[in-house]
């Protein structure tokens, strides 16, 4: 059968390079839907590793506590307008009332500039404790210190810079123990953190400053937006996460009857709510990508049907020299086959391509398992498609064959 | 000497727009090894129908066709495709060559469908096309070689297979007389040397190279007699 095999090759590939033009035209419908579902893979797949990255700045065992959740939830907007803001006290009171705190520190959020000379950079702050570091495994001081408690206390005019702070304000020098200032106040840079990237590829995680929370609060007014991080100190999140909502009620003197009037946001919120995006993205663009496959396929049955007419005499001929009904339609399954595997590994190299391109913009790798996959697919519509005309070439009366002029 | 062929009371009728056509209607025939057989007549005396019931192309409405004791009429398509690439070699009026494929690949086919390997295939392919004359063209393809000589790839592409018989339908049809008698005198050699030759033609001329001519009519057979005086081919 090896014999055979090579026979069909040769003569698929002479009949598809023996008609260039048309087999190029079938061949696009093929590159063009491979291609897009390729690229759709592609760009989903690195939205996963984004995805994946970028949470690691929130560990599994992070409890956010603030005013609003994360992804809306059902209450109306009046209702969350008026939810009392997070203090700071609430988070000795957290240490004191709940078992499951390992770390707890608050995290105060405001923009702003910061200047060196005639250099200057738009930012977000961030107030909290040296405890902070405890509840964020990702934020880690790469160059100097962090600041220390008493600094804190005193409110010490000491700051710590994200990697693009440090990279916009200092080009070529060493940040540490160089001053800095926030309007018309000087800092002192004491650490730079480590980097982090871009969280989803939108805004960068090292445009930061991180302040003493007291300093913070000095500078500028009270009134900001707030979390306080919890760290809890056990694996049952669920039971960790339903104690400290009762800490927080009792904090808040909610009655039984009331609505909680803070949320507790952690990883696993935003992970749900990402898959459901993904879910929704994913499923509708490899719907749409599919649909132009399978219009690949039929331009690619539609021109074995013209293929199959056309070489009705030599299927004929074959068949009084001793092909069987097997071997015919072998050969024209193959042609089929052949076609979408050089369309599949031409739409493939050019969605390798182009993801490529498009990671300058938004991050996207094809993996492997996908690029595997897209060419068993093209083989596979090459098989469905090319199935009934082969069938039906290898169907023909040798008598009526032959006679075919 | 065990027939080679034998056709008892062979039917063949179509069904065409509700009316049976009678194509072959009771055809008793024996043809025995080394036989050189032509067969005559009219259009639509059912010799193209005969000659598809001999090369396996077609099977019997009615009837027992023995094929070296094989029982045709009983076999499915897979069966008659390996009977006849095992043991019949076709020769068509219009040669019937594959038009992209040289002179040697167009003889390599039925030996494809026999799966032998490469080399083998290409040798015996080589020794088929020196029989015919051609060893100086194998590398042509049919739009590079006249019609004779296209005709003797077709010969040798009926011949690689040492089939057990020769089937040539107007084998001279399409060809100038000269050609003509180049293929006539191939086909006298290889029946001289021992092969089985079947002949569809309707000229006189060429039907006296056989040594037993049938004419048929209206499907059944009319004269089967022994050709007297041999007309010989001059050189």
């Amino acid at each position: 059968m090896i014999s055979l095999f090579w026979e069909n090759l040769r003569i698929s590939l002479g009949s598809i390079f023996g008609n260039k033009s048309r087999s190029i035209l079938t061949a696009l419908g093929i590159v063009i839907g491979v291609l897009s579902v390729t690229l759709m893979g592609t760009l989903i797949s690195g939205l996963d590793r984004t995805f994946e990255k970028s949470m690691s700045f929130l560990s599994r065992d992070v409890l956010i506590i603030s005013r609003m959740d994360w992804f809306g939830g059902d209450m109306d907007w009046w209702e969350l307008r008026n939810r009392p803001r997070i203090k700071e006290d609430y988070v000795e009171q957290l240490r004191e009332k709940s078992q499951f705190v390992a770390a707890v520190a608050p995290m105060a959020e405001r923009g702003g500039s910061i200047f060196r000379g005639d250099k200057r950079i738009d930012t977000r702050f961030f107030g909290t404790t040296p405890e902070y570091m405890a509840t964020n495994e990702s934020a880690d001081v790469i160059t100097g210190r962090y600041f220390t408690d008493g600094e804190n206390r005193s409110g010490a005019r000491v700051m710590i810079i994200g990697g693009d702070v440090a990279d916009a304000l200092f080009t070529d020098e060493d940040p540490i123990d160089k001053y800095v200032k926030i309007g018309s106040h000087k800092f002192r840079v004491v650490g730079v953190l480590k980097k982090q990237g871009k969280f989803m590829g939108m805004f960068s995680l090292d445009n930061q400053a991180v302040l003493p929370f007291g300093t913070f609060q000095r500078l500028f007014s009270r009134r900001g937006w707030m979390n306080v991080r919890v760290k809890v100190n056990t694996d049952n999140y669920d039971e960790a996460k339903e104690e400290i909502y009762g800490v927080m009620r009792q904090i808040r003197g909610l009655k039984p009857m009331e609505k909680d009037d803070f949320a507790i946001n952690q990883s696993a919120t935003m992970e749900a709510q990402y898959k459901a995006i993904k879910l929704a993205i994913g499923g509708t663009g490899l719907f749409i990508t599919a649909l132009s496959l399978i219009v690949g396929g039929i331009g690619i049955m539609n021109i074995m049907f013209v293929s199959v007419k056309e070489r009705t005499k030599e299927i004929g001929v074959r068949k009084a020299l001793g092909a069987t009904q097997s071997m015919i339609l072998g050969q024209f399954l193959m042609e089929a086959v052949l076609i979408c595997l050089i369309a599949g590994l031409v739409g493939m190299g050019l969605a390798g391509g182009l993801s490529l391109l498009i990671n300058q913009f938004f991050p996207s790798s094809m993996p492997v398992g996908l690029a595997i996959g897209s060419i068993i697919l093209s083989v596979v519509i090459g098989i469905v498609s090319g199935l009934i005309p082969s069938y039906q070439a290898a169907r023909l009366d040798p008598i009526d064959a032959l006679r075919y002029e | 000497m065990a027939d080679l062929i034998s056709l008892k009371e062979i039917k063949r009728h179509y069904d065409v727009g509700g009316e049976v056509v009678r194509a072959l209607d009771g055809v008793d025939l024996i043809i025995n090894p080394n036989e050189y057989i032509s067969i005559m007549g009219p259009s639509g005396s059912g010799k193209s129908t005969l000659m598809n019931m001999i090369g396996c192309l077609d099977t019997p409405t009615e009837g027992i066709y023995e094929f070296e004791g094989e029982l045709v009429h009983k076999m499915d398509d897979n069966q008659l495709a390996s009977i006849r690439n095992r043991k019949i070699g076709f020769v068509f009026q219009t040669f019937n060559l594959l038009p992209k494929a040289t002179a040697l690949r167009n003889v390599e086919v039925p030996l494809i469908y026999a799966n032998m390997t490469k080399n083998d295939r290409i040798e015996k392919a080589k020794i088929a096309l020196i029989s015919v004359g051609l060893e100086e063209r194998m590398h042509h393809k049919p739009n590079e070689l006249s019609g004779g000589q296209r005709q003797r790839v077709a010969i040798a592409r009926a011949l690689v297979n040492d089939p057990s018989i020769i089937l040539a339908d107007e084998p001279t049809g399409n060809l100038d007389s000269k050609s003509g008698v180049e293929i006539m005198k191939i086909l006298d050699k290889l029946h001289s040397g021992g092969n089985t030759i079947i002949l569809v033609t309707h000229e006189e001329y060429i039907a006296d190279h056989a040594d037993r001519t049938i004419h048929l009519f209206d499907g059944k057979i009319k004269v089967d007699k022994k050709v007297t005086k041999k007309r010989q081919v001059s050189t």
